[in-house]
Formats: structure tokens, sequence, C-alpha cells
């Protein structure tokens, strides 16, 4: 248990809507280790982004941690202040999303964002903080000359990189990576993934990777955390979720996942749509679109089944 | 930076059909008057050589008597604005309209720039504070910019005046600074001029007159700023870059910085276009405070008949409107790297 | 708890805003009221002397006399009748030029609309109240004057507004099939244009209504709107200002109260509305 990073109990996440409640986070509890890339997967709506941005306290109002513990390093995010969470944020905990055009100000040179974030955690003059800048620049993959330009003048993928060079400048120890690659072509997605591997092995850094895409995922994290409706349906290996997932939600992304390789030349696209927020699905949340659906997954909601790392929410198996 | 350079050219270029329409507009509503502007300067029974020169004054007649038609009036009129002639005036001894406006224009401009700092400071900090609060904070916000535009500028100002002129007494009436106090002139703004030299006696003064004024006029103002900036600021802070740049630790302060250095340019946009509005309240603040300045300037030339010189104070705010767009919108590409061609 | 934060969320964020529209048109009908039954609310005649100079309010007087003699209660509420009247008319007139010609500028574009465009976006740009004053310095005095003034410094923001409603309606699908169908301009503009021109109509006029008022405020205040013994509250405003110095302050915040209260109403009214209708950025 010494190697466990990041650990999440029971965190419930709800945006308090005129007159409806959205429960996008509800009741998930997972771990993350050191130095792992853990993917957390699931379709719009699941909840996923929210739980990333509850993990560093930035859920945007009118949403609200309700309750739960996020515990990094023996410290509960959920029970400190705002000062002490920006000491945490970008110091050990970083984050970077899908849109990096939009994420960076407009208005400023990208090295002088890279120098703020760097001055605002630590005590270095301004000399200091370019050359580390340059540094992780280089590190990145970005040409040094190009740190005095501004967002608009950078391509997708060396914005992107922009922003992971600013997430990681200050070595943290968990970086939150939402939909990274989404909004990037195949090949530039395929180095930006490199990239985050190898800085992951390089400063023993471990990374969330928030993704609808289970292909990817396999392909690149070590563990897979499988999410929908605002609950976590399966948690598991690679290997275990890939050679024998267990719950039928997962069944189907596994087989909705183009492989050319196999003869079938059909996609498989998983039936019916994702539920309404602000009224799920009484009992299991998955029922209406489970192909194995039993009489009571309609009415009791089935409870956490947990045996060594491997964890299912399913009558199944008789949670 | 050639490339601002190429846009100050470019929009300056775009401005001159608008200054053109409106001079065109203010010229043929002055020629168009029903009944003779003449007799109604000098009543019916002025002599004839009177009459005679008072046409030429206007330009209605040529040296030899003949009757000018009405586009080549407009030409004439145009050729000499080109050249710097705005007319002159029809009573005070024909002195030229530019030379008197340039007297009444320093007043207008302290006043303005008072007035518009006060409605900044209101308005641009109201704006933030209600921006990203949900609710209540939002109406009172709302409640606010309404009621403060609405208030007849007059009004407001005479309700000043009657409180801290009539009742208290600390403030005085009206005027723009004390008998025999003026400063020596280097600006022509007197609170410049009282610092620049040194003179303790007309800076007192002076602020003393211009409190009242630049409150009632910054008052008005400022609601429109205020709501202008809560918006602005609304639209930023929902932008990504505010998420981001919270998830890498910045502390609360820089990010409202960026936040405001982003809003900033609309909301100097549109303050920009709120000129119209700071100039019709200006107008209307000077004539209750006997503020010596444009509006009462051009009040007293309406009331006395002087009409090339209201012609000629008219086009010169259209070229005043015209050039502080233009600097709004050099300003704006300055900050913003995207505008530029 | 999670059943009072809905109410709390949902119906409070609502209210002042319909409280402010209910105020707001509370406001105006107070003054429709008293122009309309104007003379059964006073017994005084206000162009005539009737009292004594300069008296403070008191039972005889309400609102007190002014240098003349005239009662200012009397003033204010037949006063009523002309600011509305002058308001009116503008509107009235604002709307004949300002609409059509946006129709007319919007649908068949070209030079026509881009002339008509440029010609607006002049006047619009100009500070209404100093152009107002321009025109009604010309034209002299009297309520048709005055609403002409008034109406002219106003038509582009109907003209902009409905343009750009023309323009919107024109790219949809449903005229273009039209068109194509062979239907005549006028039938494609009173069928499909006209009736959503209207709506927008109603919102600008909301918003600038209030604008209106003040600049009527405006111009009588400067002596350009009726002449003289017409009882008028910015021309009252003035006259009363000399006199402020010396104490005698019910002759201006009765006046300049009464405008206060129709240009917020006017103004509550028109957030209210257009909160409603979901517009923003319709400010004269």
């Amino acid at each position: 248990m010494s190697d466990m990073l990041l650990e999440v109990g029971n965190l419930k996440t709800y945006y308090f809507t005129h007159g409806s409640v959205i429960k996008a986070v509800d009741d998930v509890s997972l771990e993350i280790y050191k130095r792992e890339m853990v993917g957390l997967v699931g379709e719009s709506g699941s909840g996923k982004s929210t739980l990333g941005l509850s993990i560093i306290r930035l859920v945007p109002p009118p949403g609200k941690v309700v309750d739960g513990k996020i515990i990094i390093d023996g410290e509960d995010l959920l029970k400190l202040r705002d000062k002490e969470l920006r000491r945490i944020r970008g110091k050990k905990i970083g984050m970077i999303f899908q849109d990096p055009l939009t994420c960076l100000d407009p208005l400023r040179r990208v090295g002088d964002q890279i120098i703020e974030s760097i001055t605002s955690h630590i005590k270095v003059d301004k000399e200091t903080a370019r050359e580390m800048a340059l540094k992780v620049f280089e590190r990145v993959g970005i040409s040094p000359e190009r740190i005095d330009d501004y967002p608009h003048q950078l391509s997708g993928g060396m914005r992107q990189r922009a922003m992971i060079a600013m997430a990681v400048v200050l070595n943290p120890k968990l970086l939150i990576a939402d939909e990274p690659t989404t909004a990037l072509d195949v090949v530039v997605q395929s180095r930006i993934m490199d990239l985050l591997e190898d800085l992951k092995n390089e400063r023993k850094m471990s990374i969330l990777l928030i993704t609808h895409d289970l292909a990817l995922v396999i392909e690149r994290c070590d563990r897979v955390v499988i999410m929908y409706a605002g609950k976590v349906c399966e948690i598991g290996s690679v290997e275990e979720i890939s050679n024998e997932p267990l719950h039928p939600y997962t069944k189907l992304l596994i087989e909705s996942i183009p492989n050319v390789e196999k003869t079938q030349m059909e996609l498989k696209p998983i039936p019916g749509t994702p539920p309404d927020m602000r009224n799920p699905p009484l009992g299991c949340r998955f029922w209406p679109r489970c192909p194995y659906a039993l009489d009571k997954c309609r009415s009791v909601e089935p409870r956490i089944l947990e045996t060594d790392n491997r964890v299912v929410l399913c009558h199944l198996y008789g949670g | 930076m050639t490339s601002l350079k190429i846009f100050i050219v470019a929009r300056a270029l775009a401005l001159i059909p608008t200054i053109l329409i409106l001079i065109t507009l203010v010229f043929f509503i002055m020629r168009v008057l029903p009944g003779d502007p003449v007799i109604a300067i000098v009543g019916m029974k002025a002599p004839m050589e009177r009459v005679m020169e008072l046409r030429r004054e206007l330009g209605l007649i040529d040296e030899n008597g003949n009757e000018i038609p009405l586009v080549t009036q407009y030409f004439n009129y145009l050729s000499k604005l080109i050249q710097g002639d705005f007319g002159r005036s029809l009573i005070w001894g024909k002195r030229p309209v530019l030379v008197e406006i340039m007297e009444h224009l320093p007043a207008t401009i302290e006043l303005a720039i008072a007035g518009f700092l006060v409605s900044i400071i209101l308005g641009v900090s109201l704006g933030v504070m209600g921006a990203g609060r949900g609710g209540k904070t939002n109406n009172a916000v709302r409640v606010y910019s309404a009621v403060t535009y609405a208030l007849f500028i007059p009004w407001i100002g005479m309700m000043f005046q009657l409180v801290f002129s009539v009742w208290l007494k600390i403030l005085p009436v009206g005027g723009r600074i004390g008998v025999g106090l003026e400063p020596p002139t280097y600006t022509g703004l007197y609170i410049l001029d009282s610092l620049i030299s040194n003179r303790l006696d007309s800076l007192i003064s002076s602020l003393r007159h211009i409190t009242l004024p630049a409150i009632t006029l910054g008052l008005v103002i400022s609601g429109v700023f205020s709501r202008i900036t809560r918006t602005s600021v609304e639209e930023v802070l929902r932008q990504d870059f505010v998420v981001a740049a919270r998830a890498r630790g910045l502390p609360e302060y820089k990010i409202m910085m960026h936040v405001l250095k982003n809003s900033f340019i609309p909301i100097l946009t549109m303050m920009g276009l709120q000129l119209a509005l700071l100039m019709t309240g200006a107008v209307l603040t000077e004539t209750t405070f006997s503020w010596p300045g444009m509006g009462t300037f051009l009040l007293e030339r309406i009331q006395y008949r002087d009409y090339t010189t209201v012609q000629g104070t008219v086009v010169f705010f259209a070229l005043i409107v015209a050039l502080v767009n233009l600097i709004v919108d050099v300003f704006y590409a300055y900050i913003d790297p995207r505008i530029r061609y | 708890m999670y059943t009072f934060k809905p109410i709390l969320t949902k119906i409070i964020p609502k209210m002042p805003l319909k409280t402010m529209g209910i105020v707001g048109l509370i406001m105006i009908i107070s003054v429709v009221l008293m122009a309309i039954l104007a003379d059964f609310l006073t017994p005084y005649d206000p162009t005539k002397s009737v009292g004594l100079s300069l008296q403070p309010p008191s039972l005889n007087h309400p609102f007190g006399t002014n240098k003349i003699g005239q009662d200012m209660w009397s003033r204010i509420v037949y006063g009523a009748r002309t600011i509305l009247l002058v308001v009116a008319l503008s509107t009235i007139m604002s709307i004949v030029i300002g609409v059509p010609l946006g129709l007319i500028s919007g649908y068949v574009g070209g030079i026509l609309d881009r002339i008509l465009t440029m010609i607006m976006d002049a006047i619009y740009a100009f500070p209404s109240l100093i152009l107002a004053i321009a025109i009604a310095a010309a034209l002299g005095p009297g309520i048709v004057n005055t609403a002409v003034s008034i109406a002219i410094v106003y038509v582009p923001t109907y003209f902009r507004m409905v343009r750009g409603q023309t323009l919107n309606v024109k790219s949809q699908l449903y005229v273009e099939a039209a068109v194509a169908i062979g239907a005549s301009p006028l039938s494609i503009l009173a069928r499909y244009i006209l009736p959503n021109v209207v709506s927008i109509v109603v919102a600008v006029f909301t918003l600038s209504v209030a604008d209106v008022v003040l600049t009527e405020a405006g111009l009588s205040f400067f002596g350009l709107s009726v002449p003289a013994p017409t009882p008028d509250w910015g021309f009252d405003l003035r006259a009363g200002h000399p006199y402020l110095v010396s104490g005698y302050w019910w002759l201006v915040t009765f006046p300049g109260l009464m405008i206060i209260i129709l240009a917020v109403g006017f103004t509550f009214l028109g957030e209210s509305i257009s909160e409603y209708l979901g517009l923003r950025e319709v400010r004269a």
C-alpha cells in the first residue's frame, strides 16, 4: 500500500441546476498507484471529466463535491482550503485539457505563461525560471525559439505539448489528462502519447488518462477504470479487462472496438443511449442497454465487489 | 509593428464616409430651415445692407448679390472645412468658430475625463463584483444599471446641488473655479495646470468645483459600464483557460489579472462606443453646473441664433466621435495581436 | 435539503426580474393615468397664475407654486400629456420610417443597402441628444417639430434591428423555397418577414423608449421643445434651477422626479421584457 499515490473514496459530485440535481459522480472509489498510467473510460455524460475536475477541485458551479474523500500523500483534498489547494495544483497534481487553444491565455506568450506557473510555486528569479521553461520545452519536443510565440502561432500538436510542458515543469506526482489527444490527428496523437509515457517513466509520475477511447487505453495504460452514468462499473488491469471483461458494459465496449485483424467488417456500437442524468434509471443504471439484465437489475442497485484490485459493480457477480 | 500601421491607415480611411455623411446631414438641416435665418437674426426691420451682408456671411450669395445654388454652397462649405475653417460667429465680431471651440474645449475635456474616471471606478468594480455570482448580486447590479441610466442628469445634479451646496454648504454650486484662481495656462486643464505650476489654491478650488459635476456624470454612466463589465468578465470567466490556469495553481489575483486583461478589450470597445453617451451627459452636466465648456457654449449660441457656430460645433462633435472611435480601434489592435490585418 | 435548493435557485433569480417588470409597468401606467385624468386631478389651469409666487408645498398647492404663481402640481399632471404625446409621436414616426427602410434595405441588398446602412450607422454613432438639439434648433419649437427631431435620431435604431432580422429570415430555407416557387417580393415580405419583425420592433421599442423620454427631457431642458406656457417637465426643471440656490427646492425636485419615474419605468419594463424574449445588446 505504500505504492498508493491517490485514493478516492465514495466521491459524490453533483450539479445543482434550476430545479434538478445531476449526480455526475455518484459514489465513486478508486486508487491510483505510483508510476502507473490509469485509463478512465466512459461515454460523454459518464462523469469522467467531472471526476477529473473533482480530484483537482475545479468543478465549475453549479457543481459541488458533496461527499467522500480524496487522499494524496496523507492529505484529504476535500478538507483543504483554497490557499492550500493552490499549492497542490500545478506542483503535486497537474492537469491538461482537450483543447489547448482555449486553455492558454491568447494574449500572452507561451514562455511567459510557463514562467508564471513556475514563479507562482517556487521562489526563483526570472532567468532561472526561463531556463527551466526552455529545458522543459526541449523535453516535450518544441524548439526553444518558440518560447516567445503566442498560442495562436503554434500548431495543434505543439500547443498540446506546450500545455504538457506547463503541467509537468514542476514535476507533479499525478498528471490528469482530460481527453488530451481527442482533438489531434492519429499521428500526432501517437507522438503525444509517446511523450506522456516517457514522462511518466522519467519523472516517476502517474497519469490519469481520461478518454472515451478504450482502444487507446488498452494500448497505452496499465490499468483501466470504466465509468457509466456516474458510477464505476469495473476496474482492472489492461490484460484482465481486454481478455476477461466482467461487466456487460465492458464487454460491449471491447466488442465495439474495430479490429482490423478480425474478419468481421461490421462495427458493433452499443445499442441505446446514455441515461438522462437528472433522472437515472432505478436499480442498475445500465439495465436498459444490458443484454444480460435480470429482473433484479431493474429495481435494486448492485453493490461493489472487490477482489485483489479487480472491482465490478454488477448483479451477475453477486453484487 | 507594420501590421499595426496598416491597420491604423485602413481604419482611418474607413471613417471618411461616416464623417462626410454627418457633415452633409448637419449642413442640410441648417440650410433647410423653415423661415429665413437671416430675418430670425436681425429682425424684420433690418436695413437691406445688413441683410445682404449677413447673406454673404452665411454663404448664401456671392459678392455680386447672386444666389449661390445649394449644391455649390455645400461644396464651398466642405472645402473650407478641409482647410480648417469652421466658419465664423455671426455675433461675436466674426470670431472664427474653431477658435471659440478651442477656448471651451479644455473645460469639457476635463469634465469628461473626471466623469469617465468616476464611472469606471464605480462601474467596473460593481461589474467585476457582480460577475460570476449568481442570483442576487446579479440582479442587484442589473437594477443598479437600469436606475442609474435613467437618472436625468440635470435632476440628479440639482439634487446634489441642493444637498451639498445649499443645505450643507460644503461644495460650490457651479462654475469651474473660484474667482481669480485660474492657474497659468499650460494644458487648459485646470487641475493639471495647478499641479504643474504648483498652485495649491487653484488646485483645491478646481477640485472642489469639479467634484459634484464629475460624480453626477460618472454616476449616470457607471450603470452602463457596470453592465458591460459584468457581461464581459462573465464571458471570459467561462473560457477554458481560466480553468486551466487554476489547474496550474496560479494564485487568484494573477488569474483575475488574466481575466481582466482578456475582458479589457470588449470592455474598452464598448466604452469607446459609449463616447456618445459621455458627450451627451457632459453637455447636460455642464448646463446644470454652469460649467464653461462646449455644452454651455452650444446652448448659448443656439439661444442667440448663431447658426454658423452651432453648425460648426456639431460638425466638430462629429469629428471627435470619429476620432475617438479610431483611437479605440487602434488600441484594441495594439492589445490583441490577433486583430491586426 | 435537496428540495430546498431548487426553490432557492429557481424562483429567486427570476423574481427580481419579474418584479422589475411589474414595478416598471405600474410606473408607466401611473403617468399615463395622470395624463388622461389630468382634468380630474387638479382644479387649476397649469398655464395661469393661480397662487402667490414661490410658495412651498401646502394643502392648496401640494407641489407648491413657481415664480409666476402657477401651481406646480397642475404643471406636473398636465406636463405628463406633453411628454407622452411627444414620445408617442416620435416613436410612431421612427417606426414608420425606420421599419420599412430596414425591410427594404435588408431584403433588396446591394448598393442601396450599403448606402442606407452607412448613413444610418453614421447617425447612430453620433450622440443622440446633440443631434436632436441641432435639428430641433433648426426646426423651431412645437410638439410636432420636437417629435420630428427625436424621431430622426432614433430611426437608425429601428432600421438596424429590422434590417438584421430581415437578413436573418431572408437566409432561411423556407424563404428561399418561396422565392423558388416564384412568390412576389411583396408577399414574401408580408408573409414571412413581417411577422418575425414585429417581435423585434417590440423589443427595440421597449428598450429605447426610456432613451426617447430622456432625450425629450433634454430638449425641453434646453428650451427646444414646446413653447412657453405649455406645461413641460424639462422646461420647468430648467426654469426652477436659478431658484435652487435660494432654497426653493420644490420647483425642480418634482418635475425631475417625474421624468425619472417615467424613464425608470420604461427601463425596468424593457429589461424584463428583453430578458423574457432572450435578447441582448439592443441599446439605443
